[in-house]
């Protein structure tokens, strides 16, 4: 436990961490300092003046916040009249040369300047003078598109590039109001986690050529999820939208704050991953490569397992807890083999020391807890002789075809529950739609033993059936994600003791009881 | 401040010449750390090639072990450090206090009427360039131009004309 | 009334030549220095009342005394010569006359406060000094005064001259110590002072060039001898420099707290072209402007300028005869600070220029007195929220004009209305 300290915030007794710098620890307790240029990432820097805040008896009387630990007894001032002076002041040169364009910026609705404007200021514009003119709509490669007169100089881009990914592509060049963020000519943002720059700009200045002009983010509704790209798991936000008379749409994913995970950010390629959840989907089913009703094809699924002498069932890594105790139960129903045979996820070095991982299954550590084979002598040679292959939405083909085995799946029947339309499905003679991660709740567990929860975050206009509930569909006795824990704590010793609906936000080590901390 | 990011690129590559790599090699040891090297670099580059290429920059950060970026910001932020070429005489007028007081705006306007090139500018022969710099440090004997890095104390018009006729 | 500490050998020629500047000498303090324990030249140096001489005032005996004792890590000197406050011109006497001065001085505090590695952070424009510098360095390192041993003594000294390249800011110590780190010389929050976290982490003492240089003296004659000139909290003497409108500008040594006027007067020949005094801007572009009846009462030295809200500042004395437009004066000193300002903190970087702008819509004749007023208040609204000084160094010395001589900022408007 951190030690505790009681100092005055406006008069008021509140207790907060020891030293933790003002901004972090009275956010705590539910006291807003306004800030640009501090991020508990990239630490303090103390640029933007906007934290300033009175210590009574203090020397020196008035101080940055992000640059001041909390200590015992001392009295803050925040709103105090010279301190909400110094707010409007500085809200004020931030705003004199900027260009105010907050109808074609994609930052508005989540925009520190427009927020703090809102809260804090609201003067009128004093500025008579011809503004200072910079570089709009430059490109910084890596998806990043620059807008230098939104910028307020806090580098915090820049920090990022140097502090959490040793890229350095971004420097802050020229001084006084010529300064400008800028890359060195002919060597663009080129890191994998260039993207978080849109996240962690307060202002306009960084935004997503993915993003641009694709949608208000007022519309958006900010679901947390978590990023099935890679076993990391990393915390996101699903911002998604359904707009009148169209379907539930994710329009982007956002690192959500979870330092038992990934600390403040996320990977490229996992927030570009929303978009696969939207295109490419297996929406109808199809039995021989036509179409047919949802229900018949249930019962045609059905039928072939009745008939089948020894069926395997073959599982995704990617599957949630819940999903894969639901599967082996039904492989146990009808006398099948199971696999998790997934060994296409993983592509040898291309993970780093970071978030990304090698492992592109999201549950890996799922399949072993739950104790499912995932070898491939075991899968190869009971594919050997099955007369029935039900694929639970495994692209065994992830990292491209494997012709062997191509022709091995080509010469054995099988059936598809798959969310997506991919080749490994092809040579299904039924094929099953299914919801994807961001379509159902459920745990999983990350590769560090992290076992976390998500909820459902997207209603489509029809709503794909989750695997579990296709299970249930074939004859298994689980009705939904909650009754799966019974029998999952009574047969894994180290789920023994989890109930899914107490798992903290950031997740459970279930290692250890110390905190991982990612640091970032 | 105007914008100094617009680098310029020789097209060719650039590396110190055996007199500046002796002297980057003699100074680095006397740091404990890198970076601090990229300054006296910078110097180094100007004076080799008169001015500081996109190149030189790269070259500097490549040979110290830093990001181009972090080069970029000191050349930029530094205004000492040309970075497009300069006339074949650089002259920096002193535009501060103590020169302003002492008319230093004559010569200013002298060579802009007489020899065609004003503040931050290269006259067409390439012969001069002019730069309006702040303090040099000479307020005693203001007003003050420096030339080619050499000083010349109280400047006059007739003064300075006669400098003028001096130089190449 | 000039006193010859500091500048005893800018007379003499070729004094910056080791072999001249040591028959007249120098480095003979050596002896003595290494007979002492290094506390007590601290305790000389702190008696001596000596007092910091880039602008600020700190007494460098306490500076010195502010470092932390039995860390595990060196201890740094930062010598700065970065010289770039407008009317500031004395350092650089030193650097070309007696440049073994600044190097015996640094011998001295670099032994009191256990420092074996010296930077000298020099500004960039001082081309041709920079080389004299060096060459008086690698003088005193052929002649075993600097290097593996000082003067024989088992003292390692190592001194490098760091050129800089155009930054006011960079005469901000903590800047200074950016810039040698090879950063963008922005400055940096404080605490921590840099005697406890300085050069590349580790406590450093940053003294102007003309302290150092006042070392010797102190240490070879004694603090009292010091303390015989000046005032008694203003000790010794000061290279003043005058300039702007009066008939003899120059660098003058004199002890402190003369009479302005006198010293005006005197040395300086008084007004030029027998015109008369407007105004009087006391130590370097940032100190408050003192008008002709102000000037006729203050002393220079610190209590007598702040008794006058102004500041002692560097020293440097710019003269302001009846014919200078203090519009057009405040317009030169904005452009300047503007450009100086080092683009970290939001109010200087973005305030300066607009404060720049305001005064020449002023000049042009588009002002109000609206705009004057606004003036005053972005002085308020800059002025000691940033992380240094610089922004204070233009808001003070503004805010002095618009307030002593707002009738011609006034005149500009009604002019222009009328």
């Amino acid at each position: 436990m951190a030690e505790m300290v009681k100092l005055f915030v406006n008069g008021q007794e509140v207790e907060v961490e020891s030293g933790k710098n003002l901004i972090d620890a009275l956010k705590v307790v539910g006291i807003e300092i306004p800030h640009f240029c501090y991020h508990p990432a990239l630490g303090a820097d103390g640029n933007c003046r906007m934290c300033l805040v009175g210590i009574e008896d203090g020397r020196p009387p008035l101080v940055p916040a992000c640059k001041t630990p909390a200590q015992e007894g001392m009295k803050v001032q925040l709103d105090a009249e010279h301190i909400k002076k110094i707010q409007r002041d500085v809200l004020e040169f931030e705003l004199i040369n900027h260009p105010v364009d907050c109808p074609v910026c994609d930052q508005a609705g989540e925009c520190a300047l427009q927020d703090y404007y809102m809260s804090y200021s609201l003067d009128d514009s004093r500025m008579r003078v011809e503004q200072v003119t910079k570089g709009k709509k430059i490109d910084f490669g890596s998806g990043v598109v620059h807008d230098q007169e939104r910028c307020v100089l806090c580098g915090r881009c820049v920090r990022f590039t140097r502090q959490i990914t040793h890229t350095g592509e971004l420097g802050i060049v020229n001084r006084t109001d010529a300064a400008r963020v800028s890359i060195f000519p002919g060597k663009p943002l080129n890191n994998r986690y260039a993207l978080n720059i849109v996240d962690i700009c307060p202002v306009g200045a960084m935004t997503s050529s993915d993003f641009r002009f694709k949608q208000r983010v007022w519309f958006l509704q900010k679901d947390p999820g978590i990023c099935h790209g890679c076993s990391k798991g990393c915390s996101i936000y699903i911002d998604h939208h359904r707009e009148k008379y169209k379907d539930d749409v994710i329009y982007r994913f956002r690192a959500r704050t979870n330092l038992k995970v990934n600390g403040y950010f996320i990977c490229d390629f996992g927030r570009l991953s929303y978009a696969a959840e939207n295109e490419n989907r297996q929406t109808t089913a199809t039995a021989d490569g036509s179409a047919i009703g949802f229900d018949e094809a249930i019962e045609l699924v059905r039928e072939r397992l009745d008939r089948a002498r020894k069926p395997l069932m073959l599982v995704s890594p990617d599957l949630s807890l819940e999903q894969m105790w639901a599967v082996k139960r039904i492989a146990t129903l009808y006398g099948a083999d199971l696999s998790g045979y997934s060994d296409s996820y993983v592509i040898d070095g291309d993970g780093d020391d970071y978030l990304i991982n090698d492992d592109k299954a999201a549950n890996r550590k799922g399949l072993e807890l739950l104790d499912i084979d995932s070898s491939k002598e075991q899968f190869i040679s009971t594919l050997q002789y099955t007369d029935l292959l039900v694929n639970f939405n495994n692209d065994l083909f992830y990292s491209g075809v494997d012709e062997e085995l191509k022709a091995q799946l080509d010469k054995t029947q099988s059936i598809a529950v798959c969310s997506h339309q991919l080749p490994v499905f092809e040579s299904a003679t039924i094929a099953l739609p299914t919801a994807s991660y961001s379509e159902y709740g459920g745990t999983i567990v990350n590769e560090d033993y992290v076992l976390q929860r998500f909820d459902k975050a997207l209603f489509k206009n029809e709503d794909p059936r989750d695997v579990l509930e296709i299970t249930r569909l074939l004859g298994g006795a689980i009705i939904d994600a909650p009754h799966a824990w019974p029998g999952i704590r009574q047969s894994v010793a180290d789920l023994a003791d989890i109930d899914p609906e107490t798992i903290p936000a950031e997740g459970l080590n279930l290692q250890n009881s110390e905190d991982t901390n990612v640091g970032a | 401040m105007s914008d100094r990011s617009e680098l310029i690129s020789t097209g060719e590559p650039f590396a110190f010449d055996a007199e500046r790599d002796a002297e980057f090699e003699r100074l680095i040891v006397r740091y404990p750390i890198r970076e601090s090297m990229i300054m006296p670099a910078l110097w180094m580059a100007q004076e080799q090639q008169g001015w500081i290429s996109a190149e030189a920059i790269e070259y500097i950060a490549e040979r110290i072990g830093t990001y181009p970026a972090k080069v970029f910001e000191l050349a930029t932020f530094y205004t000492m450090y040309h970075l497009k070429p300069v006339g074949q005489n650089h002259i920096c007028v002193c535009r501060t206090l103590s020169c302003w007081l002492r008319d230093k705006q004559a010569i200013v306007d002298y060579l802009a009427k007489e020899i065609g090139v004003r503040p931050g500018q290269v006259s067409e022969d390439g012969r001069f360039s002019l730069e309006e710099v702040e303090c040099l440090g000479h307020c005693g004997t203001a007003p003050v131009v420096q030339v080619n890095g050499e000083f010349h104390e109280e400047m006059d018009l007739e003064k300075f004309k006669a400098l003028l006729a001096t130089l190449d | 009334m000039e006193v010859k500490i500091l500048s005893a050998k800018f007379d003499i020629d070729n004094a910056h030549q080791i072999e001249v500047a040591k028959s007249h000498g120098a480095y003979q303090t050596l002896e003595k220095l290494f007979s002492m324990a290094p506390e007590d030249v601290t305790n000389e140096v702190k008696d001596s009342g000596l007092r910091g001489r880039g602008g600020a005032g700190f007494p460098a005996g306490v500076k010195w005394g502010f470092l932390p004792k039995d860390l595990d890590k060196p201890t740094y000197l930062a010598v700065n010569s970065d010289e770039s406050e407008p009317a500031t011109f004395k350092d650089r006497y030193i650097l070309v006359k007696d440049p073994h001065l600044l190097i015996e001085g640094i011998i001295i505090c670099c032994y009191a406060i256990d420092c074996h590695d010296a930077y000298i952070y020099i500004r960039g424009e001082y081309t041709s000094q920079v080389k004299g510098l060096q060459r008086a360095i690698d003088e005193a390192y052929e002649a075993g005064y600097l290097g593996e041993t000082v003067n024989g003594h088992d003292f390692r000294l190592d001194v490098t001259v760091h050129r800089g390249a155009g930054a006011y800011v960079c005469g901000e110590e903590t800047a200074l110590l950016e810039s040698i780190e090879g950063k963008k010389g922005q400055p940096r929050s404080k605490p921590p002072f840099p005697a406890v976290v300085g050069l590349y982490d580790c406590p450093t003492i940053i003294n102007n060039v003309q302290t150092i240089a006042s070392l010797p003296f102190i240490i070879q004659e004694g603090a009292d001898a010091y303390k015989a000139h000046g005032t008694e909290k203003s000790t010794g003497t000061h290279l003043f420099g005058i300039s702007g409108h009066v008939e003899k500008p120059g660098m003058y040594e004199l002890p402190l707290g003369l009479p302005l006027m006198e010293v005006l007067e005197k040395v300086a020949g008084g007004v030029w072209k027998g015109r008369q005094l407007k105004g009087v801007i006391p130590g370097g572009s940032s100190t408050p402007v003192l008008t002709a009846e102000e000037a006729k009462t203050v002393n220079l030295d610190y209590e007598s300028m702040a008794e006058h809200k102004t500041m002692f500042g560097s020293g440097g004395i710019v003269v302001l005869d009846e014919t200078v437009d203090m519009v057009k004066l405040v317009e030169n000193l904005i452009y300047f600070y503007h450009h100086e300002s080092c683009g970290q903190c939001t109010p200087c970087r973005e305030g300066l220029g607009w404060m720049l702008k305001i005064v020449k819509k002023i000049i042009a004749g588009e002002g109000t007195m609206a705009d004057i007023d606004l003036l005053v208040e972005l002085c308020d609204n800059i002025e000691m929220k940033t992380v240094c000084v610089l922004s204070a160094a233009c808001t003070m010395p503004v805010r002095s004009y618009l307030n002593k001589f707002r009738d011609e900022f006034e005149a500009y408007v009604t002019d222009a209305a009328s």
